[in-house]
């Protein structure tokens, strides 16, 4: 169990991180998403000991991280890094053994994972001499190499092409399923829904909403969409218990401040008057939409704009 | 091992590995190599060079060959006299180079002819023999035997008493003290800004952040220190044993108990040196985060060292008991470049040693105190070059 606790962080007269607090569970996939800036790489670095917080406290298994607890950890960097003048193969037993594995699991485990996420040919070959997928690759098997307890990798998805979104995906539901913590951070939220467990969303160094897909939906309002092809524009506009009203192309989609049937009552009745119906649902908000609601949160003139991507 | 240390050891022998094998070392080392071969072999062409004198007599100056013959030896000369049948048959033995002089006409005035002008040393000896001809002549006329006061005179002169004489060595001395000064110039500067590099090139591609999360900046440093310093003392060995060969070869170089002390400190003190240094271009190239900018940081260090190194080289040169050099081998960080040189010369008292190095430890401490610092406040700051001010500010834990 990896919990971050009240941690927080402060450059010069920034604050990064305003005691940022969540746990991942053991055998959980946790997803961290947030805007650039929000806190997210400096959680990450202050988790792994490269930088040090002003306040706070990094616990794995109930105790404060060291240089110890530390190699347990797995580490993907935001910004990749790797000796560009130096063999894959030999650069992973490096790495492996930096992380106090003995030359020999440090071999069979390079071997392993090269073979696992299909660079096994460019073993002996300069890291530098490789494409920025296969680099990438590198990169994965690095923070695996070591056979980690916990995973904690900064956006592990960008730069990669389907095909290696597939053997990650598969990498870390695997880790996962082994019962190891896993947090990654990402700004492909519909991956991030498909992937994980629970959600973290961070907003200027805090937590603001955290949760399972699901349960942050549930917290979310309703949104309804109705299709009545004869309304005029602005009939949903005064109905009670409604919060706000949109036009998009699956006709109109109403936000309800009150969800109760009193409420979906009178919206469908107001909608019938209006002329024939074709659709009355009930909208399930993706994590894109939670997650611009839950940013926005501060700034509430700000227009709700679905289909644009994060 | 000390699992504190383990990983010391694994950073060392990866920067080990890739140094040793890498081309610059190979090649460097091999050209170096090649270089020392050549100006050997240079050297050896001049020393084993012809430098008999031949020279020619005809006529009545055949009568100088005897004189000739002696006086050749008291000038440090070896003479071959070949008479000559007539004086065109010996000009022409000149012009073609097969004689280096010929000597004609009267043995009190003779005639010289010489392709363009006459050797100093040969011109010597010809003046000698000419000498010895007239005062003889001159004795033999006034009934003296020119052989009695030859005899007097070989047992006349002063007895030199020294109360320092010189060293017989000192030539021999000079030149390991400058080549050992000059090697460990070499070797900090290279391997130093080396140290740099490495550092750089570990921030400029980001690979630091991975590697400082499984180990502590001081055993980054340290395993990068001891890994290229290793590498540094592997060239300084091979280098300093090719040298000391071709200078063995040639019999420059006398081997004994001197010359070993003289290896012993060289090392000692390459290794107090490169410490010292390779922390302070470690430090220097934490500050910077592209390879573009390291120069800028470095040049500082290095123009200290390089003016160090001439001024101190002049002054060994030229007065190596002088207190210039003297003043110069005790400041640290000038003592590991200069205080071998004068320990090779016999310039340096114990006590001067023994200060010199007691200073230079506790300014190499000092140093690796600051620029520990200076490298963990820096290392994982990417972007605009971190100010000393920034560096030196709280570490972090």
């Amino acid at each position: 169990m990896l919990e971050i606790d009240g941690i927080s962080k402060r450059f010069g007269s920034t604050v990064a991180l305003d005691g940022m607090t969540f746990t991942v569970r053991p055998g959980e996939l946790y997803g961290f998403v947030g805007a650039n800036g929000a806190g997210k790489t400096t959680t990450m670095r202050i988790a792994l000991g490269v930088l040090a917080a002003d306040g706070g406290e990094v616990r794995l298994d109930g105790r404060p991280l060291d240089a110890g607890s530390r190699r347990r950890i797995g580490y993907m960097p935001e910004e990749r890094g790797l000796y560009p003048r130096m063999a894959v193969g030999t650069q992973l037993r490096y790495l492996a053994e930096l992380r106090g594995r003995s030359a020999a699991e440090a071999r069979a485990a390079a071997d392993r994972w090269t073979a696992r996420l299909g660079i096994a040919e460019r073993r002996a070959e300069d890291v530098q001499r490789l494409s920025l997928g296969n680099q990438q690759r590198v990169q994965l098997a690095a923070a695996l190499v070591a056979d980690p307890d916990v995973l904690v990798l900064d956006e592990p998805f960008s730069g990669l092409d389907p095909m290696a979104v597939d053997v990650m995906s598969e990498v870390l539901r695997e880790r996962r399923d082994a019962g190891a913590p896993v947090v990654f951070s990402s700004h492909q939220l519909e991956l991030v829904e498909r992937l994980c467990d629970r959600v973290g969303i961070v907003r200027a160094g805090r937590l603001v909403a955290e949760g399972t897909v699901a349960e942050l939906r549930a917290a979310s309002a309703t949104e309804l969409v109705v299709d009545a092809p004869q309304a005029a524009t602005g009939w949903a506009d005064v109905l009670p218990g409604v919060a706000a009203v949109r036009v998009t192309d699956e006709g109109t989609v109403l936000t309800l401040a009150d969800a109760s049937d009193t409420t979906l009552g009178t919206v469908l009745d107001a909608a019938r008057r209006t002329g024939p119906v074709h659709e009355f649902r009930r909208r399930r908000p993706t994590l894109a939409e939670i997650y611009r609601d839950a940013v926005a949160d501060h700034v509430p003139d700000l227009r709700r704009r679905p289909g644009a991507a994060a | 091992m000390n699992p504190r240390l383990r990983p010391v050891g694994l950073i060392a022998r990866r920067e080990f590995a890739s140094r040793v094998r890498g081309r610059a070392f190979v090649f460097g080392t091999l050209a170096v190599l090649v270089l020392l071969g050549a100006y050997a072999a240079v050297l050896a062409t001049i020393t084993a060079g012809d430098d008999t004198a031949r020279v020619g007599v005809t006529g009545p100056a055949v009568a100088l060959a005897g004189p000739l013959q002696r006086a050749a030896p008291t000038e440090g000369v070896t003479l071959t006299v070949i008479p000559q049948p007539d004086v065109a048959a010996g000009e022409a033995a000149v012009r073609a180079g097969d004689l280096d002089a010929l000597v004609g006409g009267e043995p009190a005035r003779p005639r010289v002819f010489v392709e363009s002008e006459p050797p100093a040393d040969l011109e010597r000896v010809l003046d000698d023999a000419t000498t010895v001809v007239v005062r003889d002549a001159f004795l033999t006329g006034r009934g003296v035997d020119p052989g009695a006061l030859d005899a007097a005179l070989a047992e006349s002169g002063p007895v030199i008493v020294a109360a320092e004489p010189p060293d017989p060595q000192a030539g021999p001395r000079l030149g390991l003290g400058l080549a050992g000064a000059f090697l460990l110039f070499f070797s900090i500067q290279s391997y130093g800004a080396m140290v740099a590099q490495g550092v750089v090139e570990e921030k400029a591609s980001r690979v630091v952040e991975i590697v400082l999360s499984s180990v502590r900046p001081w055993q980054l440093l340290l395993g990068k220190v001891l890994g290229l310093g290793a590498v540094g003392l592997l060239q300084l060995v091979i280098l300093g044993g090719a040298g000391l060969a071709v200078a063995g070869a040639a019999g420059v170089l006398v081997v004994g108990p001197g010359l070993v002390t003289t290896l012993v400190s060289v090392v000692v003190w390459y290794l107090l040196g490169f410490a010292l240094y390779a922390t302070v271009f470690a430090a220097a190239g934490s500050l910077v985060s592209r390879q573009e900018d390291t120069q800028s940081v470095l040049s500082p260090v290095t123009i200290t060292v390089l003016l160090g190194f001439v001024v101190g080289f002049n002054l060994l040169t030229s007065d190596p008991r002088g207190a210039g050099i003297t003043v110069l081998s005790l400041l640290p960080p000038f003592s590991p470049l200069f205080m071998p040189a004068r320990m090779a010369l016999g310039v340096a008292p114990a006590g001067q040693v023994v200060l010199a190095f007691a200073l230079t430890i506790a300014f190499t401490a000092v140093v690796l105190a600051l620029g520990g610092r200076i490298y963990a406040n820096s290392v994982l700051r990417t972007g605009a070059r971190v100010s000393l001010r920034e560096a030196l500010g709280r570490a972090r834990t």
